[in-house]
């Protein structure tokens, strides 16, 4: 390319000082230079010959090296008698191109040693690479052999490849449509016989079914937006969308507890970025100013900026205080990028996720305010594997940033589209929540109640174990008498008496009341305790947080496998690729996720076995 | 040229068609008016040869849902026609793309007795027998220590490349790979160093500057270098020099990422890929990688190797982390159509290596045909992909459009795939393709290319 641009300069350039020069030839100014008969008519070829033919070497030398130059002064002198002015400008032209095609070689090997061929050699035969990835580390390897193998369907109850039949909490299919579906299998296998599976080709390209023009228009309506786009893949879905905006550019601000499929997609638009806290609406006005004021800084015009956040957040729980967002994104004049693909499904009257469980219906009025309120997201994210049960994400936005996604969303472009099966099952999820009285409004009234009833028994546990932990200290000691195995670690408990006073309880809730995901986290006291059990690195000498997070993983992990492996409950402990995460990571936790399909019973399960598998590991029953 | 002029006036004399390329109020535009001028001023105007929506399988012929624009693109009506036509589009180079036979029995009956998606990630609970088996499988068909599959092809590139990579790691990649190629190098925070396309002298070169130089500003030797090519390039129809790159591999002691996402299947005697057609030894190739959605005619994608990398990408790959997981129908079908290009279908023996067959001639006989009728071609003989060069985006409609009259639907090609001037039309050949039906396909393009004057390497 630079190359190309080059050569094009060059061309330009002498095809200009050529032209003109023999454009100014005049007869007269022709007859009184002599040399110019050896060149005038033939150019360079007769120059050649001349020297060939020229009786001694350094004559012909002379000629060939003084042909351009006599060519050159000759053009001077004939041009600028005509035009002065023109002469300067094309010297200048002639100077720049040089500086250009300098500055670019100095600069690529800038920084380069000079080596001759044989120390490369040498070098080449001295470089030892490390090994393309670490070995698994053992905690690793304990992790990746306890995640759980289900053999055969997806549903409330799951079977595991050891043949347990267990209670699944791990499943983001809030509204149990996963489970009995025999309807929507039997569509599938209709949809099979009519489409096959993969579309074998990009949408561009012949990938675009009538199954998805469809599901696309319904995801639209059920949104309330203009249009909407569908991607293959869920991740892709972020990871195509932020960068198709925002550019290097572009500024960021971005709520720090998004997932990490935004942080990538952040992180791959290559914009400016700046974190606010957590959900924190001061923050993020202190943020908003301080980013203004850097961009009243930049010359040139103004950038884009966007607001970056999650609707439901998938790592916390909690829930967008998306009202002030509205009023702050229109205040400072940003755009907003909301990604509600944990929350469609899930909050809202209609399930139409955080616009609708801020603006849709509420009882008493019957009025739906979403389409309006997503007029004023200009860019809603939303995931059709999660609640609706197909595969991959949309993208709700005004017809012309659709249409810009047609061609500039890579995962659109130049990925595969998602097969007719899926679109069908998840396009049929959306009209059973879109109609009024279909059952997908059951299932969501059913659903806050399981969330609420969750919670209430959750909370329970801690008051239920308040007694003996704030007792703890003495209790242990009484436990640890008895088991002399575990007797040196007591004196530890005694040194850390300030804890129990400062939680109560063995575990912390996470998240918003009307999140269907749950975050279940071990009080510092109780991971304390853990961490010892396990025999980790709970030094004896060491301060208040002696543990790392390696230690909580398996302390995590091990809880979950109890719990499955005893209780027959599935209960995932979440998993991050922690190095890859933005600092800090998320902490360990135990995921639950409530479903419409789990009955009463189910979940007073999950919540007992939650509580006497910390109980047993604490307290090694 | 003409088209920023017009802009220009546009905007004033036309405030409300532009409002979405105007600062209004103080928001930037969102879309900035050179990046979508290609969109507004050329594609638009020949956008009815893309994106065209299609319904049924896209098998070896495919119905297209008819569809019109009274304003000149910018919107479209489906008339509610179909209109069969022969498909040289899709990547089906095995022909499974298909609603009957052993794969679609296949996942018939997993649907009955599996049911359909996961929705959950891998790692979180939604790891199933089926991926195991189906990974192992796709491990002994390529002869190597173990494999993981993951649900999207374009997300197997895109997240795997930032775990193989980081800091202090080089990434070198010819300068026409897959655009997920590059996301997943960008996303991996590694240097990225590019060489000319399929040019190994340049890419030994480049390889001697910069080990001999080591990390840019800090000289520190690199942590190690990651050699990223495609087994054959899709809008080339090229093959990567694999000998070559093996052979400099074991002087340079580099680990080469072989993207095999159009080779896998549909080349070699037994459809096991560049690896298998060049003779190269598997083991030799670090990662393997390839995709579910051409010739297995499902999606997804998987990568194999040695199994210590692949134990690191189960664990930690960014899709299995964060993302759903294959879904059952999608693994059937995979599985299926690996059954049967190993040929292990008891009742079906002997429909694979068909398949393998009838392509290999299938590609060859057109590629020779296109060059015998004086087509600039590019590409390597044998490859299922057969780019034809147009060059000036204007004959793209004219191409498309006449050649759809004549029954046939085929992928042109332009920015931002290629370059705006190098404009192709692409030919994708499958197995499910008869010989009377490449005939009739070519001697309509010789027709077409008669009237748009395209025999340009005519003696």
């Amino acid at each position: 390319m630079n190359t190309n641009f080059k050569a094009l300069i060059a061309l330009a350039i002498l095809n200009e000082v050529l032209g003109s020069g023999l454009e100014d030839e005049n007869p007269a100014l022709f007859q009184t230079q002599d040399a110019g008969k050896n060149w005038g008519a033939a150019g360079s070829s007769e120059s050649a010959s001349a020297g060939v033919e020229g009786s001694t070497n350094y004559k012909s030398l002379v000629k060939i090296i003084g042909f351009p130059f006599r060519l050159f002064m000759r053009y001077i002198r004939g041009s600028y008698k005509n035009d002065p002015f023109r002469t300067f400008l094309e010297l200048c032209l002639v100077v720049f191109f040089v500086w250009y095609v300098s500055r670019q070689k100095y600069k690529m090997n800038q920084n380069d040693i000079k080596l001759t061929e044989k120390e490369i050699d040498e070098l080449v035969q001295e470089w030892k690479p490390e090994p393309l990835v670490p070995g698994l580390s053992k905690t690793e390897r304990l992790i990746l052999d306890s995640i759980p193998v289900i053999d055969g369907q997806n549903g409330v109850e799951v079977r595991l490849k050891n043949g347990d039949m267990v209670d699944n909490f791990s499943n983001y299919d809030y509204l149990g449509f996963m489970s009995n579906n025999e309807k929507a299998r039997e569509k599938a296998v209709k949809t099979l016989r009519n489409y096959g599976v993969g579309a074998c080709g990009p949408p561009g390209f012949y990938g675009t079914l009538d199954v998805h023009m469809e599901l696309e228009k319904k995801v639209a309506e059920f949104m309330g937006a203009e249009a909407a786009i569908i991607y293959s893949q869920g991740m892709a879905t972020g990871l195509s969308v932020i960068p198709c905006f925002s550019k290097r550019d572009g500024v960021i601000v971005a709520d720090s507890g998004v997932n990490f499929v935004l942080q990538q997609g952040i992180q791959l638009s290559r914009s400016k970025v700046f974190w606010y806290k957590h959900n924190d609406m001061e923050d993020l006005e202190n943020v908003l100013t301080t980013t203004n004021k850097y961009i009243s800084k930049i010359k040139g015009p103004t950038p884009k900026k966007f607001i970056v956040t999650e609707g439901l957040f998938t790592d916390t729980g909690s829930i967008v205080n998306l009202p002030k967002i509205l009023e702050l994104k229109k205040k400072y004049k940003y755009r907003l990028i909301l990604d509600d693909s944990a929350g469609i499904g899930a909050l809202g009257a209609r399930g139409a996720g955080v616009l609708d469980y801020y603006y849709g219906e509420k009882e008493g009025n019957g009025k739906d305010g979403v389409a309006e309120a997503t007029k004023e997201v200009e860019i809603l994210l939303g995931s059709l594997w999660q609640a609706f049960g197909g595969s991959g994400g949309f993208c709700c936005a005004a017809k012309e940033l659709i249409g810009h996604q047609r061609l500039s969303g890579l995962g659109y472009v130049f990925s595969a589209s998602m097969p007719a099966i899926m679109a069908v099952t998840a396009s049929d999820a959306i009209s059973r929540l879109a109609e009024r009285d279909g059952d997908g409004r059951l299932a969501l009234r059913k659903l806050n109640e399981n969330i609420s009833y969750m919670r209430q028994l959750l909370e329970e546990i801690n008051n239920n174990n308040n007694k003996s932990i704030n007792g703890y200290a003495s209790e242990e000691k009484r436990l640890r008498n008895k088991d002399s195995n575990v007797s040196s670690i007591s004196s530890v408990s005694t040194n850390n008496d300030n804890f129990t006073d400062r939680d109560s309880g063995i575990i912390e809730i996470e998240g918003d009341d009307n999140s269907p995901i749950i975050h279940v986290h071990l009080t510092p006291n109780c991971m304390r305790q853990a961490v010892q059990k396990l025999g980790g690195n709970g030094g004896i000498n060491s301060t208040q947080q002696f543990w790392t997070r390696q230690d909580e993983e398996l302390v995590m992990m091990q809880l979950a496998s109890e719990i499955q492996t005893t209780y027959k409950v599935l209960v995932c402990s979440s998993l991050y690729v922690v190095e890859r995460e933005k600092e800090p990571a998320p902490e360990p936790s135990l995921r639950i996720i409530v479903s419409a399909g789990h009955s009463k019973h189910q979940i007073i399960k999950c919540v007992e076995a939650i509580e006497n598998s910390i109980n047993k590991l604490i307290n090694n029953y | 040229m003409f088209a920023h002029i017009r802009d220009r006036f546009g905007k004033i004399f036309y405030p409300e068609e532009y409002t979405s390329l105007k600062e209004v109020d103080g928001y930037a535009p969102l879309i900035t008016d050179f990046e979508s001028l290609w969109n507004r001023r050329l594609y638009t105007r020949i956008s009815d040869a893309f994106n065209r929506p299609i319904t049924g399988v896209a098998g070896g012929s495919v119905a297209l849902l008819e569809r019109e624009s009274k304003d000149y693109n910018r919107t479209f009506r489906l008339t509610g026609g179909k209109k069969t036509v022969l498909n040289l589009a899709s990547y089906n180079y095995l022909g499974f793309a298909q609603s009957e036979g052993y794969c679609a029995d296949t996942v018939e009956d997993s649907l009955r007795t599996n049911g359909i998606g996961m929705s959950m990630p891998r790692n979180q609970g939604g790891q199933t027998k089926k991926q195991i088996e189906v990974e192992k499988m796709v491990a002994r068909y390529l002869g190597v220590d173990d494999a993981v599959v993951v649900s999207m092809g374009y997300a197997t590139n895109s997240t795997v490349i930032p775990l193989l990579t980081s800091k202090g790691t080089l990434i070198i990649s010819d300068e026409l790979n897959h655009s997920s190629l590059v996301s997943g190098a960008r996303m991996s925070g590694a240097t990225i160093a590019v060489f000319k396309h399929g040019d190994t002298k340049d890419l030994e070169a480049v390889l001697r500057r910069r080990i001999s130089q080591g990390q840019p500003r800090t000289h520190r030797p690199w942590r190690n270098i990651l050699v990223v090519v495609e087994g054959l390039y899709s809008m080339e129809g090229e093959f990567c020099d694999l000998v070559e790159i093996v052979r400099l591999k074991k002087q340079y002691k580099f680990n080469i990422y072989l993207d095999e996402a159009h080779s896998i299947g549909a080349i070699g005697k037994t459809g096991r890929g560049v690896c298998e057609y060049f003779g190269v030894d598997f083991k030799d190739v670090d990662i393997l990688m390839g995709t579910f959605t051409k010739s297995f005619g499902a999606v997804g994608g998987y990568i194999a190797g040695r199994k210590d990398i692949i134990e690191h990408m189960r664990l930690s790959c960014y899709s299995n982390m964060y993302t759903e997981c294959m879904p059952y129908p999608v693994l059937a079908q995979v599985e299926s159509s690996l059954q049967l290009m190993m040929d292990e279908v008891p009742d079906w023996v002997g429909d694979g290596p068909a398949r393998i067959r009838q392509l290999a001639e299938n590609s060859e006989y057109f590629f020779h045909r296109l060059i015998e009728l004086g087509f600039l071609v590019l590409g390597s003989p044998g490859s299922p992909v057969v780019p034809l060069l147009l060059f000036n985006p204007g004959k793209i409609p004219a191409f498309s459009r006449m050649i759809l009259e004549r029954n046939i639907a085929v992928v042109v090609v332009s920015y931002p795939a290629t370059p705006i001037i190098a404009a192709r039309v692409r030919f994708c050949i499958s197995a499910s393709h008869s010989r009377e039906d490449l005939d009739y396909a070519l001697e309509q393009i010789d027709e077409v290319g008669d009237l748009l004057n395209l025999k340009l390497a005519k003696k």
